[in-house]
């Protein structure tokens, strides 16, 4: 086949594909969409009694759950919200009155700020670690390494986080204890704001990635082709990034998507823990306030990104390895 | 590339130098000796109409000001009223608001505005509905004086705008509903809510109002002048959830107050030099049980009385706030030091309980196995303590009892179910009330006893109500205190509340955060200062 019109036809069923998993992705979202709605409806918990406050009279409860439309029956109530949604309206917040994408919006700087920073320290570092415990596989490096990823992984992140804040911000007082500020007020207020909680959310991660590196490295440094670039005199940093690197990346980009979607969850401890106004702690109060439009959209919103970062995934694993094809 | 000692020292020095320099700026700006930084609690609710809870009454003593406020002595003193008469048949009160109110877009304080705040408050706050219940006629004369005539006199009518009175809003937020939240945040209190640096759930940020003309007198509670001395608050909303980072970054001087430290962390406060722990609002809270009175067993007197008896306040107390510094024993329904407190009726008191007692009665109370449930806030750790303390209690004199654990908006939310606990209903919940709150027995909505009208566990005594309705009648203190032991007689016999003990609640602040005013449950912003520490 001419391979002008094979190349058409790679992309043609590429874009079919990504045309499947971006419907498959409304699909999901829309299921999350019915389940969150049910689910926080049928929890306890009363967001007019929340407002009222302590000492309210169950008369005053009753007016502002009218007010607030309440009072008004599940079906009725999610044919208004999901009407809203496919407008283009994610609704307002019970509490404050403001558009539930505007508060979103207003977290998302943080938020970004520390997933990113995270996964730019634990795919660094752990594959770095990774690869390092491979190439000396038994020596002391391997074991430090394979020691320090058993510790990663048992130590939680509130735990870390604290012990960071008791020594580099209390004691020391080398870095703020808490906080965040935009990048926008300097890049040196900002970046030292996110030390600790980057590295606090890091732990686990580096441990995690540095792990599965190892273990694939392992097999494909035990390939008879490597051993054969090994003897026509490949030098150590050809064979370990170039030969087997490159060949083990599938896995290690496998857990990298996860570990990105599982960062999600990661944060929201990390924000309440070091005080970043992100998207996690909105929802932690959204959660405690039953603040239903808020809690609603950011788990869609965090959904659709799921589904979207695993669908990059996929796709970069034809970057990776030329012989996946969609 | 081959790195040099030299050059590798130069380069760590660089990086030193790089990574020091954000704590230098973040120094300067934490010295910044006009912005005090405070934890206060949750603020969610700007409105203090919608809401009774506690920050949402911080934030509105900040940015509104009151007709009358209550100093020290919970006295009732005029606040924007300038001038103020009462006619010789005490029926119809004059008002006059004095010069220099301007509201935080720069347009005067009316009248007007001042009839539509009392009437917006009066749908809901119960000194309110007393009022307009008497009232003929609330309206304004001039730009600067408005009248309330009634029906028939009213004594404690300058107590009830005193205390938990009316925020005075723009009339035209005032014509809002009184279940519609008021978001415009102008008022014309000694601060201004900076609209545009609010971050909600994050931060809030509250600049001192250049145009506020204080009263001459010296502050005293919520009266008198409210002198502003720092530039700008900035409530640190989201640092409240997590009291461990709070403490720290108190430590490290990154925040002044921290309005309610866990008791457990206050022995690292107290170690630190900076930091200072006092009791600023020394009435404190009264924790209660609340039973509900629809329900086998409570709806047994008997039974209500055999938790009366069941309860050993200091145990309870101990499992909350641990440290009797900061707590103490209660008997009377209207607290330890309120000018009603009396000791009328309150036999049933002994140190450690008496559960023998208590287990005679809920016999007597004919008590069959009946599940007790207790709603249990788990995210109010004291509260969740204390219910833990009665499961057991009760569990030991052979009551059939269940803890519900959720976090407090599902107790709110599941104390409202009237029915039994097979449907969802309960049995008792734990909460506490300021002591003064309730002191003022007016504005206290735990104290009614009006059966399904009233606030939860819905007790009913009809002799009760109509001697707690005359209290705003009478004129003298005396007769207020004869009138209080009536009232706590009926109280104690028909058991609505069971009191748990009393408590103060102890605020954090770097010592360089001073002059901070203690009043009951609320933070006032003004008169406080930083001063080099």
């Amino acid at each position: 086949m001419d391979p002008i019109l094979e190349y058409a036809e790679g992309l043609c069923l590429m874009g079919a594909y990504i045309l499947r998993r971006l419907i498959s992705t409304i699909a999901v979202v829309a299921m999350v969409g019915v389940f969150v709605f049910l689910l926080l409806r049928l929890a306890s918990g009363d967001p007019a009694a929340i407002i009222g406050g302590n000492t309210a009279t169950p008369e005053m409860v009753a007016a502002i759950r009218e007010q607030l439309g309440l009072n008004e029956t599940l079906p009725v109530q999610f044919v208004h919200w999901a009407a809203g949604l496919l407008g283009g309206d994610f609704g307002t917040s019970i509490f404050t009155g403001r558009p539930v994408l505007e508060l979103i919006s207003q977290r998302l700087e943080p938020t970004i700020s520390l997933a990113a920073l995270t996964m730019i320290c634990s795919v660094t570092i752990g594959v770095s670690f990774g690869v390092l415990a491979a190439w000396r596989a038994g020596g002391l490096a391997d074991r430090a390494l394979t020691g320090f990823a058993a510790l990663g992984f048992s130590i939680p992140v509130f735990v870390f986080g604290y012990f960071l804040i008791y020594f580099f911000a209390i004691r020391t007082r080398w870095l703020p204890v808490q906080g965040y500020v935009p990048i926008e007020s300097g890049f040196a207020e900002w970046f030292t704001h996110l030390v600790l909680p980057t590295a606090a959310l890091s732990l686990a991660y580096i441990a995690f990635i540095a792990r599965v590196t190892r273990a694939s490295m392992l097999e494909i440094l035990s390939e008879d082709y490597m051993r054969t670039a090994a003897a026509k005199g490949a030098s150590s940093y050809a064979m370990l990034f170039h030969h087997a690197l490159k060949n083990a990346g599938v896995p290690i980009l496998t857990v990298v998507g996860v570990s990105f979607a599982y960062l999600i969850g990661g944060v929201v401890l990390t924000e309440t823990v070091f005080n970043i106004p992100g998207i996690g702690r909105l929802v932690v109060d959204a959660i405690n306030n039953r603040d239903y439009p808020i809690i609603q959209s950011v788990l869609i919103l965090t959904s659709g990104l799921y589904v979207l970062i695993n669908l990059m995934v996929d796709l970069a694993y034809t970057l990776i390895d030329p012989r996946i094809r969609y | 590339m081959i790195i040099s000692r030299r050059n590798l020292f130069k380069l760590g020095a660089a990086a030193g130098t790089a990574f020091s320099l954000p704590s230098i700026v973040r120094a300067q700006s934490i010295s910044d000796g006009r912005t005090a930084r405070m934890v206060i609690s949750n603020l969610s609710v700007f409105d203090p109409v919608v809401t009774t809870s506690d920050p949402t009454h911080t934030h509105a003593y900040a940015i509104y000001d009151t007709l009358f406020g209550v100093d020290s002595k919970f006295a009732p003193q005029p606040q924007m009223v300038g001038k103020w008469a009462v006619s010789e048949d005490k029926k119809t009160y004059t008002f006059e608001l004095r010069d220099g109110l301007k509201w935080h877009d720069g347009s005067p304080v009316t009248a007007a505005d001042c009839v539509a705040s009392i009437r917006r408050w009066s749908a809901v706050a119960p000194g309110g509905q007393l009022l307009i219940a008497r009232a003929k006629d609330i309206s304004k004369k001039d730009d600067k004086t408005f009248t309330i005539a009634l029906n028939e006199p009213l004594e404690f009518l300058l107590n009830i705008l005193a205390f938990q009175g009316p925020f005075i809003m723009r009339e035209k937020d005032a014509n809002l509903p009184p279940t519609e939240q008021v978001t415009a945040n102008i008022g014309s209190g000694p601060f201004k809510f900076n609209q545009g640096l609010a971050k909600p759930g994050a931060s809030f940020t509250y600049d001192r109002n250049e145009n506020y003309v204080p009263r001459q007198e010296p502050p005293d509670g919520l009266a008198g002048g409210k002198i502003v001395k720092v530039d700008r608050v900035v409530w640190e909303n989201s640092l409240f959830g997590d009291q461990q980072t709070a403490v720290a970054a108190l430590q490290a001087g990154e925040i002044d107050f921290l309005a309610q430290p866990s008791f457990d962390l206050l022995p690292i406060i107290e170690a630190d030099p900076n930091l200072a722990v006092q009791v600023l609002d020394k009435s404190g809270y009264d924790n209660f049980l609340r039973m509900n009175c629809l329900q086998k067993p409570f709806d047994n007197v008997k039974a209500r009385q055999a938790l009366l008896y069941l309860v050993d306040q200091e145990a309870f107390m101990s499992a909350a706030y641990g440290n009797p510094k900061y707590f103490r024993t209660v008997t009377s329904m209207f607290g330890n030091e309120t000018p009603a407190s009396n000791d009328e009726n309150t036999g049933w008191f002994k140190k450690g309980g008496h559960p023998e007692k208590a287990k005679q009665l809920f016999a007597e109370s004919g008590y069959a196995g009946e599940k007790v449930v207790i709603l249990q806030s788990t995210d109010w750790p004291e509260a969740s303590n204390m219910a833990q303390v009665l499961a057991s209690a009760l569990r030991n004199i052979g009551i059939n009892t269940e803890l519900a654990p959720s976090d407090w908006g599902g107790v709110v939310a599941r104390r409202a179910n009237k029915g039994p606990v097979e449907e969802g209903g309960w049995s008792v919940f734990i909460t506490n009330d300021p002591e003064a709150s309730i002191g003022t027995v007016i504005s206290g909505v735990t104290l009614p006893m009006n059966g399904e009208k009233g606030w939860y566990g819905w007790p009913r005594n009809d002799e009760y109500e109509a001697l707690r309705l005359k209290w705003v009648d009478l004129g003298t203190q005396d007769e207020r205190k004869q009138l209080a032991r009536q009232m706590q007689k009926i109280w104690w016999d028909y058991v609505p509340t069971v009191l748990l003990g009393q408590h103060v609640q102890p605020i954090a602040r770097r010592k360089s955060l001073t002059g901070l005013i203690g009043v009951p449950a609320w933070i006032p912003f003004w008169n406080m200062q930083k001063v080099s520490a």
